[in-house]
């Protein structure tokens, strides 16, 4: 009877064992021999959060910044851009002709595709004229008339109208595709085979993984740069909130890092950079609706916001306060003499008293029997609904009644769109680049857009500093933007949050003038890939890093002597 | 009767199918919006928009759209997606295997283990091991599994460091062969456990109530006279007949555990289905939402069809009609 029980008992807990071995023994086979790469080969591995960001072909990726990231290591533009601004890249040299209003690119000779191939203007030409039939998400080559082949390495690109983002928006963006490969692609964003990730440039493709979200590159021996020191660069996914354990524990070389953990990364001896004024937080006010149809009434709201408060407690201090001209301090087309806003709820109670509200006794103003209240929209990302309660409070404090209400983010969009709304919490980046993005987020009809076309005088300017070619004088205009925006108000940029990335200092990798390509605030730019330095500093161990020693060990050996034992009595018996 | 039944299922299936169709459409905010999203860099020009629109069949009435959709799956055509850009069935069906393989060993472990836990507790009603048994139960009872999840991650995967943080399996390890498979379980561990976890209450609770009510019974009383050895009489007897609920509510189990790796598989980020899913609805993906429930769909109605059949294994009583038959 007894041995009938006892051989249950023993078998369950044989099967745990062994479930248990096998698994510590899997852990610590798996974490000896895991790499395919040649001794003495530089491997660099980047964490991202989402994983996958498309096929890295021009036309296969998705319409993220880091999907042109991804894209990036493996074609080149005619013009890039560096810490300073502008640099050579597949363009030698060029210069604006203003007569004929049109660029004249000088190309570099040395240049093959991953095939082999040689690289000619041809190829250049090709590329404008293939992405004006079938649109690319990230050029928009409306200003671009002809392009027209002077010699083999000279290209002359004539422009329909004076257009000033061009070197910007389009140079340094388009990425130049090989003549020989896709004039037979009829379908751009299908083609997704090995040949649509021919390119000039620094890496190779080696496996991209949709389902596990990771990248594999290898170095292109004949860049004409030179190889990049980099031997394989990887890209793998790393959730948000294990991205610096990851990277303190060594798995990654660089990642994005939570602003909360920026210290403790520091402190373990990692370099942390940073960057604000990309990205801004606004706040939506529907000004085609009473009572914010009046532009007074706008100004009181943003005297009734504490900016710093939002900066201090939202965002716990990881941002810059917002500037009402919607650029932020870091842009090189900044305007410091505007409006300011600075918190005053008095002069907004004094702006609302003058347009007829009274002051009763809930704290609350009112106007013809009625209640000032408005609804604020929000929606459960990026911190947005503490920045809702926080700005409902103050406004509150300033006698103006705010509900505040949590959509999803999609829906708010489209209520924003639409202009189903009060007052709304919304974002948008792309302020770091060419100013041209005024256009699209100020008459633009987006979620994040402030959608207002009321002021001729600002109409105009947006249109004139498109066509202003002479630098200085587009920047006069674009502050005289800011001015008048702030004047006009149609939404109030509330701050602009910092972004932290750590890395181990191997590569210097750094945040881009004006941001990658058209403006794309990662700093992952692939010239700081070129070169590798011996790692600066090796991460320190921690307690944290390496399993507890002789932890595996102790357990395997304590479920084999269980085993023995039980198995010992069983036989007894 | 037996046709009663598969009809029964048609018209489920055919519901599903329209739900499956019109909730995402449903959802304020469109598509194209939503691909372009909150990256204000790229341009939605008109030109641009207007053959979007046509590639992905939008400026369609919906009731063509619907044809389409519902002549695409008798093809087995699922459609296109437009965020990943990549056949539907393609994209789904990378991530079914790992949703498989996440669903089907916590259901069967999950199974088990409440089965065991359920008939010794049973038996030993009443005792102290019955007794915290069912507090430790309890207690994990109130914890959303999501909540779980995190905990062993905490621990087991950031303070112990000895289980990865995330993912399927280790990126470009170049493992082949028996140390893949290692890995993977090494991988599967925390996602696994958290799911299970969060499974066995419910079906522990109602294994160990059927185990009390059963030994009551005479035949168990019988059996003990008949001086049976005591397993054989906990297993063979009193526990086989406790188990007909468990095989019961285990179809309805897998409806739920699909939902509950949904979280699971964003916490660890597990590349399955659930975290497609919710990509998917995220860019308002229609094509892979439709794609994605199809699959759950039919996954959890073969499953049910399977534990259906499987009842009258265990219980001979009950024929695949359902009715009892006489002995």
């Amino acid at each position: 009877m007894k041995n009938k029980h006892n051989h249950k008992h023993i078998s369950s807990v044989t099967i745990v064992s062994i479930l248990v071995v096998s698994l510590l023994l899997g852990s610590s086979i798996a974490s000896s021999g895991s790499e395919t790469a040649k001794a003495g080969e530089v491997i660099y591995t980047i964490a991202d959060s989402t994983g996958d960001w498309g096929y890295p072909s021009p036309h296969g990726h998705y319409p993220r910044g880091p999907g042109y990231v991804r894209m990036s290591f493996i074609f080149d533009t005619l013009v890039w851009k560096d810490t300073q601004g502008f640099v050579p890249a597949l363009a030698t040299d060029w210069e604006y002709i203003e007569d004929e209003n049109a660029y004249l690119f000088h190309l570099r000779k040395d240049v093959t595709w991953h095939d082999g191939e040689k690289f000619t203007a041809e190829d250049v030409a090709f590329t404008f004229d293939y992405v004006k039939e079938h649109p690319s998400w990230w050029v928009d080559l409306k200003s671009v008339k002809q392009v027209e082949v002077l010699d083999e390495y000279t290209v002359k690109i004539y422009l329909k109208e004076l257009y000033a983002p061009f070197l910007n928006d389009d140079a340094s963006t388009l990425a130049i595709l090989p003549k020989h490969i896709w004039q037979d692609v009829k379908n751009p964003s299908e083609f997704v085979n090995e040949e649509a990730l021919i390119g000039t440039g620094p890496f190779k493709l080696v496996d991209y993984s949709k389902t596990h979200g990771t990248y594999l590159y290898v170095a292109n021996e004949d860049y004409y740069l030179g190889k990049p020191e980099i031997d394989r660069l990887k890209f793998v996914k790393v959730s948000e909130e294990m991205a610096s354990t990851a990277l303190m524990r060594g798995e990654v070389n660089a990642t994005a890092i939570p602003p909360e953990t920026v210290v403790e990364v520091n402190g373990k001896g990692f370099t942390v950079i940073n960057q604000s004024g990309d990205w801004n937080a606004k706040l939506m006010i529907n000004h085609e609706k009473e009572p914010m149809s009046s532009k007074e009434f706008r100004h009181a709201l943003a005297y009734a916001i504490n900016r710093d408060e939002l900066v201090e407690i939202a965002q716990r201090g990881h941002a810059i306060r917002g500037s009402p001209g919607l650029l932020s301090p870091n842009s090189p087309y900044y305007n410091p003499n505007i409006v300011k806003y600075d918190y005053n709820p008095q002069r907004a109670k004094d702006i609302l008293e003058s347009q007829g509200y009274q002051l009763k006794e809930d704290g609350y103003y009112w106007k013809d029997e009625e209640i000032l209240e408005l609804e604020l929209i929000t929606a459960p990302r990026m911190g947005f609904e503490r920045v809702a309660e926080i700005i409902a409070r103050q406004l509150g404090e300033a006698g103006i009644k705010v509900s505040v209400r949590s959509l999803e983010w999609k829906t708010l969009d489209s209520r924003v769109i639409s202009q189903q709304f009060d007052l709304a919490i919304s974002g948008h980046g792309g302020i770091g680049g060419d100013p041209s993005i005024l256009n699209k987020v100020i008459l633009g009809k987006f979620g994040y857009s402030a959608n207002y076309t009321k002021s001729e005088s600002l109409n105009q300017l947006l249109e004139a500093h498109l066509h202003e070619m002479d630098a200085e004088k587009r920047k006069e205009i674009v502050r005289e933007i800011q001015k008048i925006y702030a004047e006009e108000l149609p939404a109030l940029t509330l701050y602009y949050p910092t972004w932290y990335w750590g890395h181990d200092g191997s590569v210097d990798i750094y945040y881009t003038m004006g941001g990658i390509a058209r403006g794309i605030p990662i700093p992952l730019n692939t010239l700081a890939f070129m070169e590798y330095k011996a790692k600066v500093k090796a991460p320190a161990p921690t307690a944290t890093e390496a399993p507890i020693p002789g932890f595996e060990p102790a357990i395997s050996l304590f479920v084999l002597i269980s085993v023995a034992y039980l198995i010992k009595r069983r036989r007894k018996h | 009767m037996k046709t009663a039944k598969i009809s029964t299922y048609a018209i489920a299936f055919l519901i599903i199918l329209s739900l499956n169709f019109l909730l995402p459409r449903m959802m304020p905010g469109d598509p194209l919006t939503a691909i372009c999203g909150e990256e204000a860099l790229i341009e939605m020009t008109p030109e641009l928009r207007t053959e979007l629109m046509h590639r992905f069949a939008l400026d369609e009435p919906l009731g063509k759209q619907f044809f389409v959709y519902l002549t695409g799956i008798v093809r087995g055509d699922f459609g296109y997606s437009y965020y990943y850009n990549a056949p539907v069935l393609e994209v789904v069906l990378e991530a079914l295997p790992w949703t498989l393989l996440l669903l089907g060993s916590s259901l069967i472990l999950s199974t088990l283990l409440s089965i065991i836990m359920g008939i010794e507790s049973g038996w030993r009603r009443g005792r102290n091991s019955d007794k915290s048994l069912l507090t430790a139960t309890m207690i994990m009872n109130g914890f959303p599994n999501f909540f779980i999840g995190i905990v062993l991650l905490l621990l087991f995967g950031v303070y112990l460091g000895f289980l990865p943080l995330q993912g399927a399996k280790t990126p470009y390890s170049g493992l082949s062969g028996l140390n893949l498979m290692l890995d993977i379980a090494r991988h599967l561990v925390l996602p696994l456990t958290a799911l299970t976890l969060s499974q066995i209450p419910s079906s522990y609770l109602l294994m160990r109530n059927t185990m009390i009510t059963t030994l009551k019974e005479p035949f168990v009383l019988t059996a003990k006279a008949k001086g049976l050895s005591e397993a054989s009489v906990r297993y063979k007897h009193a526990g086989r007949n406790a188990i007909l609920p468990i095989v019961t509510t285990t179809g309805v189990r897998v409806g739920i555990i699909v939902t509950g790796a949904l979280f699971i598989e964003m916490i660890f980020s597990y590349p399955g289905v659930g975290l497609l899913i919710y990509n998917s609805l995220l860019m308002r993906d229609y094509p892979i939402l439709q794609g994605a429930f199809f699959i759950v769909t039919v996954f959890v109605i073969v499953a049910n069809f399977v534990v259906d059949s499987l009842y009258t294994k265990i219980d001979p009583r009950i024929g695949i009609d359902g009715v009892e038959h006489a002995h």
